[in-house]
């Protein structure tokens, strides 16, 4: 155990634990602790050993003699809970997506039923847009009890303004307890706007949520640190919690046409100030290397150990064999073999295709993380010890350029059969 | 032009490595950097300011050491650094973050009007995309995120033109400033500094700013002003993987039990052999 100067049994930061949320930096009573190379470290001459940073550290990375104190990290619920009384329900934002609901916004729905189902509560969908009555009825067919529209001209296309003010209203109206939003481009635009708004948190890029049911919380798990390390985030204090999630983390649940529910209208107060208009679209064309591979049910997967010009015709009519695209790893695209879009990962794409062939993909958390979804995986690599094994349905050790081939060629004969 | 550009210090996650044995983090060695987007939004400052004049001015809340990422944005052609430091400001979530940059750009909106905040797209660290439309709604700026490229500024009719990543491609989109950009990491290329501008950087003084110069509201800065806390870590749990095939010796057989195992799940099967037909 450290003593200072004074003989005073002093705290330690532990700086491989430490993830720098500085919440010790802010709790402590005598400003001894600063953050020096995104990590928290104490002015043993400035400790008076009071313990504070000890307790309210969530991740332990301090090290400190006395016993951890329980109560002292508790706050007083007792009266929020009154507060929160209002707030009912978890709520999902549908995306509006050439014309129906983005596929994540019935993903999130199905969640939420789950969610909500430990609440015993409701599943509230919240749209806008013009001219949307029909994704609606989808909205209730996913899983809806409710849904509450702002219809109006101006909604006809996205911008941060109307749209963060229709949602912001939707919310103060309502008054959901919980509120999912796909982290989509859209989504990741208006999340924010909306929880600055009414003034509460917003956790991003969830990839597991769960309740407290006794405290009503939302748990928030997601990715930090390259995907090393989980981190599960509260909003003990604030209503709505609000969360973004990607698309393809959560499975799209069926949808039942019988089901019934309630569409509630309500006008758009039309934000302030000029809105900006948009002057041109210009889509991707799909066979310039953009095809988005989040929307297909089968990807070739191209690794370091795949990322010569030579193999790309074989890697293509595997895809084509299987029905669907080539991707790529990071390294590949740095390469510039392959555009950003193909890349899945972390920092590219998350998906969850049926089938996912990785080849010569080594299966680093950063790109793990952004496939771990997909139904069936088959790598194929040539060291025994590569983690892609560790989370396919089966591998195939050897040298993709002997392998591949044979995939093709074995694959066909089983397309032909059946 | 009046642009203001935000700038974080961020530890290089690229070199942030776990230890596989006491799953924690390998800190040692580890440097800080300027955010990579960051240095993007200053470019697209700079080249705003060799192009229509005004100044560009960095600011970033952090510890007392986040002064080398001004001092660096200095050297590339910043006119002033600020930091805002304060331990009240420690702990500060994203909520809080836009809070607190965005008192402080009301502070520097009192000499001049503010033309362009330029953010980055997100934070390699905190990775949230958040604080940029939160500045933006606080200020009741025009916020426009993803931005692939400037393509006009109409100085008379106070009008911007930018070029932003959407699903599905890009739109071109055009309103009025004052706005909050957020940048990609292709907007820009950014310059190198010069010799004479590193010497002058090193001799210019960066401008501190404290809780109150900014008049922050105690209770929504820092820890105190973020709904959201960290509670608990862990690791990704480890799945278990299936079989592996030796294809070294015997690759037509290794090819094939490796696809039984693939299709005997009879549901898999099914919508593989169809094609993935409905
Ligand atoms: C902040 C951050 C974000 C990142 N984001 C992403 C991301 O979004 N996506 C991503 O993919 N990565 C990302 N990375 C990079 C990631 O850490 C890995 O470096 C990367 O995923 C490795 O790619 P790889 O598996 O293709 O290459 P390598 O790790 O080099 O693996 C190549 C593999 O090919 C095998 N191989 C070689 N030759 C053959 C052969 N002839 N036949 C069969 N197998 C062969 C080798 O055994 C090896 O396993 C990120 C990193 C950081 C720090
Ligand atoms: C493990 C962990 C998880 C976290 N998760 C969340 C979460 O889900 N939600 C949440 O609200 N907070 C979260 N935080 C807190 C968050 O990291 C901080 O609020 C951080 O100060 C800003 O968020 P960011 O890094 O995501 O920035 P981003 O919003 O990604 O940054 C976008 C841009 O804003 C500007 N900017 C951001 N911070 C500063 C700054 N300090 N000075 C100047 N410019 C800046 C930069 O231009 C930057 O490019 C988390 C913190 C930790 C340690």
């Amino acid at each position: 155990m450290a003593k200072n100067l004074k003989g005073i049994e002093v705290a330690e930061i532990i700086s491989d634990k430490c993830i720098g949320c500085q919440i010790c930096v802010a709790e402590c009573p005598v400003g001894a602790i600063e953050m020096k190379g995104g990590v928290a470290c104490i002015d043993p001459e400035i400790c008076i050993g009071c313990g504070k940073c000890f307790e309210v550290c969530p991740v332990e990375a301090v090290r400190f003699e006395k016993e951890r104190r329980e109560d002292a990290v508790t706050k007083p619920e007792e009266t929020q809970k009154d507060i929160y009384a209002d707030y009912r329900g978890v709520a999902v934002f549908i995306e509006v997506w050439n014309g129906g609901g983005a596929s994540v916004s019935w993903e999130l729905t199905g969640k939420a039923r789950e969610l909500a189902g430990k609440l015993q509560t409701k599943v509230i969908g919240l749209l806008a847009g013009h001219e949307v009555d029909g994704v609606a009825g989808e909205a209730i067919a996913y899983g809806c009890d409710e849904v509450h529209i702002i219809d109006d001209p101006l909604l006809k296309v996205y911008l941060s303004r109307s749209y963060g003010k229709a949602l912001s209203d939707l919310c103060q109206k309502v008054k959901p307890e919980i509120v999912l939003v796909g982290a989509t481009p859209v989504g990741r635009d208006l999340a924010s706007v909306v929880a600055t708004t009414i003034g509460t948190g917003l956790t991003a890029d969830c990839t597991g949520l769960d309740i407290d049911e006794e405290k009503r919380l939302l748990l928030m798990t997601r990715p930090t640190f390259g995907g090393n390390i989980m981190a599960t985030i509260f909003c003990e204090h604030h209503r709505p919690q609000m969360s973004t999630v990607r698309p393809k983390v959560f499975a799209l649940c069926p949808r039942d046409e019988g089901r019934k529910g309630d569409v509630h209208r309500y006008p758009l107060e039309p934000p302030h100030g000029e809105l900006p208009e948009i002057v041109e679209f210009v889509r991707h064309v799909a066979d310039e290397g953009t095809a988005d591979i989040t929307r297909f049910p089968a990807l070739v997967v191209a690794g370091k150990g795949a990322c010569d010009p030579e193999s790309a015709p074989m890697l293509q009519e595997l895809a084509d064999v299987v029905g669907g695209v080539v991707a790529c790893s990071r390294p590949v695209v740095e390469a510039g073999f392959m555009p950003y879009e193909r890349q899945v990962g972390q920092t590219g794409k998350t998906v969850a295709p049926k089938l996912y062939f990785a080849i010569g993909v080594s299966g680093a958390v950063q790109h793990l993380v952004g496939m771990q979804g997909s139904e069936k995986i088959v790598a194929v690599n040539s060291d025994p010890s590569a983690p892609i094994f560790n989370i396919a349905t089966a591998g195939i050790l050897g040298d993709y350029r002997q392998v591949v081939p044979l995939l093709i060629e074995e694959l066909r004969k089983k397309l032909k059969g059946g | 032009m009046n642009v203001i550009c935000c700038l974080k210090q961020v530890p290089n996650t690229a070199e942030v490595k776990i230890d596989p044995e006491t799953n924690t983090l390998i800190r040692a060695g580890v440097e800080s950097i300027t955010n990579p987007y960051d240095t993007v939004a200053l470019e697209a400052g700079l080249i705003i300011k060799d192009k229509y004049g005004g100044t560009v001015t960095a600011i970033s809340m952090g510890p007392p050491q986040a002064e080398e990422i001004l001092r660096e944005a200095i050297a590339l052609g910043a006119d002033e650094g600020i930091l805002l430091s304060d331990r009240a400001f420690a702990g500060a979530d994203t909520l809080a973050t836009s809070y607190t940059l965005a008192k402080a750009i009301q502070q520097l909106e009192r000499p001049a009007p503010v033309d362009l905040v330029l953010c980055g797209k997100q934070a390699i660290d905190g990775d949230t995309a958040q604080v940029g439309p939160g500045i933006a709604t606080r200020l009741g700026y025009g916020q426009f995120t993803y931005v692939a490229e400037i393509r006009e500024i109409d100085e008379a009719k106070r009008r911007i033109t930018v070029k932003r990543k959407v699903e599905g491609g890009f739109e071109v989109i055009r309103g009025p400033l004052p706005a909050v950009l957020t940048v990609e990491l292709d907007l820009a290329k950014p310059r190198r500094a010069s010799l004479p501008r590193l010497i002058y950087s090193l001799r210019t003084g960066i401008t501190l700013w404290n809780a109150e110069t900014i008049h922050g509201d105690p209770q929504r800065l820092g820890l105190k002003g973020s709904p959201t806390w960290v509670k608990k870590i862990f690791s990704p749990p480890l799945k278990q993987g299936g079989p592996v095939f030796d294809a070294r010796k015997e690759p037509r057989r290794a090819v094939e039990d490796c696809l039984n195992i693939l299709l005997a799940d009879e549901m898999f099967a099914w919508h593989f052999l169809k094609r993935w037909e409905r």
